[in-house]
């Protein structure tokens, strides 16, 4: 062909452009672009009408990404293209640096590139062979901007090579690709604020849904939490109710109550009494009730009870018990009982229980057995005072056989005087009026006094006696010395009466820190394991001693112990059968004794 | 001339054994069986001595005791009480009235109460 023939054809191919043609496929676009709303379908429409418009055999849109440009769509790709982009976009092999090629070229600079020939371009030549893979000569970038920044091409490729970009594409193809491609970057522009508006929106539905959900998850659990808390306060109210029905049932207790109670809080005020205190001290609830128990002085009645409550020894006792008496008649015995909640003392519970009777029958008993005692004695001593003036003669000579009776008869009449004291003695220990007489003396000659005492009755046993004491001189002590002086004969009788011949009784003295100890020992019989708990009992006498000796009464070791406690002492002892007993007692060192009776 | 005792008790034994006792000691022995006459035996016989009992009908010893102290002639005769009782409280009242001795007849004898006497007022 000639070279004429071709540039006619390609004029011919110029005139062919119909600008009535390119004219409709913008207002094509147009069209697309007002109608669509997806980014993918306004590029995949418009190439196509870009690309039929022009006669061109693809068509393609780049858009840029960090410093290089992607196809991101095309037109009329073969499949294999299509996959090769894919692969070497993939694999980071075919994006193009902005600086070296014509697409880079024209994106920089803002202005549309022709490339006529892609076999000739320089800025080709590298690639050259994919166009002939693919089939295509030439094609043309247009920029796409916005407010002349560039946001990617449109690029459109014909299959043919040609001499001049103006043989190419055309000025009204050229320009009619720039004329279009304003309108499609301000869609893609303005679909792509949309998307990310659209996906700001739906992030932000998102959240809202998430924090709906997560509030409904709240609710849930408030939901639960209230129900959970519902469930609480009926168990509460159930547990309230429960309460009611004990506290009612407690109260009604306590109000039928036949004993006095009051109860005091941790601050000794009183919270509550029943009826019966109201009547014990003829007092109102309301007078006392939420006040200090030792300030209602004002009420006479509740003297002996105020005073009993203030008492220091009442402090170290679990439970203080003691006979108080009110108005001057009735006798209450008082029980102090701390209410322990944990290891805290809440309060106290105070027990009023009226002794009254028992008080009297206790006094009347012990009238009638003093009274009686009183009344043995006077035919007792008339009896024993006949037989010794018998015996001594003083009513005439007797015979032998005589003498050796009223002899007996005035040891069984001697017997029965003691038996009658010692049942004086108890009599008066349980009046309460026993110690009488405090002086301040040592207890040496008291011991010595005693233990001489026994010393023929000694010998005739054949036992050995013998008093221990310190070097050092005991200290004087206040005490009733008839009584201390009547429990060590009551121990010392003990021990001389059931220690066999041979056998040796020990009496020490030993001085102690405040207190003197006084121990009486024999070798004598012992007392048997399973009666020690009862031998300081009134009456009791031990099974082996009561086989052998009938006098005793059984009152002894009773009268001691009394005697010995009512000095503030204590009396205990060790025993073992057949080996010996002993018997120690204790006496406080001091000066003063408030205890001791001054009356009786 | 014998000294006199005035035996105050009620008691018929006592009475018989120990008149019988200090009779033989030497003694003159009245009777008189309750405080009442003992007071007025008292006062006509003047004794020596006189052994008063406590517990007695009429006039008991103690009330004895104080109607005596209260007559100056009476006063100062001595008195040794014998009585069944002998109770710490009574002992220091009887004291205290002035009473030379006590004797408690469950604990002592005749013979006692002889040489109780012999040491107040001697054979």
């Amino acid at each position: 062909m000639s070279s004429s023939v071709k540039k006619i054809k390609a004029k011919k191919r110029i005139d062919k452009i119909k600008p009535r043609a390119l004219f409709e496929s913008w207002r094509e676009i147009s069209l697309i672009l007002a109608a669509e709303t997806s980014l993918k379908e306004i590029i995949k429409k418009s190439l196509r009408v870009a690309c039929q418009a022009i006669s061109g055999k693809y068509a393609a849109i780049m858009f840029e990404s960090k410093g290089h440009l992607r196809i991101a769509a095309d037109y009329g790709f073969p499949v294999d293209y299509t996959e090769y982009i894919a692969k070497e976009q993939r694999e980071g092999r075919i994006t193009i640096a902005l600086e070296e090629s014509p697409s880079g070229i024209a994106f920089q600079e803002g202005k549309q590139v022709i490339t006529k020939n892609v076999y000739t371009d320089p800025r080709w030549t590298k690639l050259c062979y994919v166009g002939k893979r693919y089939g295509y000569g030439s094609l043309v970038y247009t920029p796409l901007k916005i407010k002349k920044e560039p946001i990617g091409l449109i690029l459109v490729y014909k299959e043919k090579t040609y001499k001049t970009e103006e043989e190419a594409f055309p000025k009204a193809e050229q320009e009619f690709l720039v004329t279009i491609a304003r309108p499609i970057a301000v869609a893609i522009e303005n679909i792509r604020l949309y998307e990310k508006l659209k996906e700001m929106n739906e992030t932000l539905a998102q959240r809202v849904s998430e924090r709906t959900k997560e509030l409904e998850r709240e609710k849930e659990e408030l939901e639960k939490t209230r129900e959970a808390t519902l469930n609480i306060l009926q168990d509460v109210e159930e547990a309230k109710v429960m309460a009611e029905i004990e506290r009612n049932k407690t109260l009604t207790i306590i109000n039928n109550f036949t004993d006095g109670l009051l109860v005091t809080d941790n601050e000794n005020k009183i919270s509550l009494i029943n009826p019966r205190v109201e009547k014990i001290f003829n007092i109102k609830n309301s007078d006392i009730v939420g006040k200090i128990i030792a300030e209602l002085g004002v009420f006479s009645s509740l003297n002996p009870l105020i005073n009993l409550l203030a008492r220091e020894d009442r402090k170290d006792k679990e439970i203080f018990r003691e006979e108080i008496k009110i108005n001057g008649e009735e006798t209450s015995e008082v029980s102090v009982v701390p209410m322990i909640s944990g290891k805290e003392q809440v309060g106290a519970l105070i027990i009023l229980h009226d002794i009254t009777r028992e008080k009297m029958i206790e006094r009347m008993k012990t009238e009638f057995v003093s009274l009686a005692a009183h009344q043995l004695r006077t035919p007792l001593s008339a009896i024993k005072w006949t037989l010794r003036m018998l015996l001594d003669g003083d009513l005439g000579a007797v015979t032998k056989e005589q003498r050796e009776f009223i002899e007996k008869t005035y040891n069984s009449n001697e017997r029965m005087i003691n038996l009658i004291n010692d049942l004086l003695d108890v009599t008066r220990i349980e009046e309460g009026r026993y110690l009488y007489k405090p002086v301040m003396t040592a207890i040496e000659p008291v011991a010595q006094f005693v233990i001489n005492s026994y010393k023929d009755e000694a010998e005739k046993r054949k036992l050995i006696f013998e008093l221990k004491k310190p070097e050092k001189e005991l200290p004087k002590t206040v005490m009733d010395v008839e009584k201390i002086r009547l429990a060590l004969q009551n121990l010392l009788d003990n021990a001389v009466r059931y220690t066999s011949a041979g056998g040796k009784i020990t009496v020490s003295l030993e001085y102690l820190k405040n207190e003197i100890e006084i121990s009486v020992s024999d070798t004598g019989v012992g007392i048997p394991n399973d009666q020690q708990k009862r031998i300081f009992t009134k009456f009791f006498r031990a099974s082996n001693v009561l086989r052998m000796d009938t006098e005793g009464s059984g009152l002894g070791l009773f009268i001691a112990k009394n005697i010995i406690e009512a000095h503030g002492g204590r009396i205990w002892f060790k025993s073992e059968e057949g080996r010996g007993t002993t018997f120690s007692f204790t006496i406080p060192v001091r000066e003063e004794f408030k205890e001791f009776l001054k009356e009786f | 001339m014998a000294k006199k005792i005035l035996l105050v008790e009620d008691e018929e034994v006592m009475i018989n054994l120990l008149q019988k006792k200090l009779i033989k000691d030497g003694y003159e022995v009245l009777i008189a069986r309750d405080g009442r006459e003992g007071l007025r035996k008292m006062k006509e016989i003047k004794p020596d001595l006189v052994l008063l009992d406590i517990i007695m009908p009429a006039m008991g010893g103690f009330e004895v005791m104080e109607e005596k102290n209260k007559n100056l002639e009476l006063r100062e005769i001595p008195v040794i009480i014998i009585s069944n009782s002998g109770q710490p409280v009574e002992i220091d009242r009887a004291q205290k009235l002035g009473v030379k001795d006590w004797l408690i007849k469950t604990e002592f004898d005749p013979q006692e109460v002889a040489d109780k006497v012999v040491k107040q007022i001697g054979k």
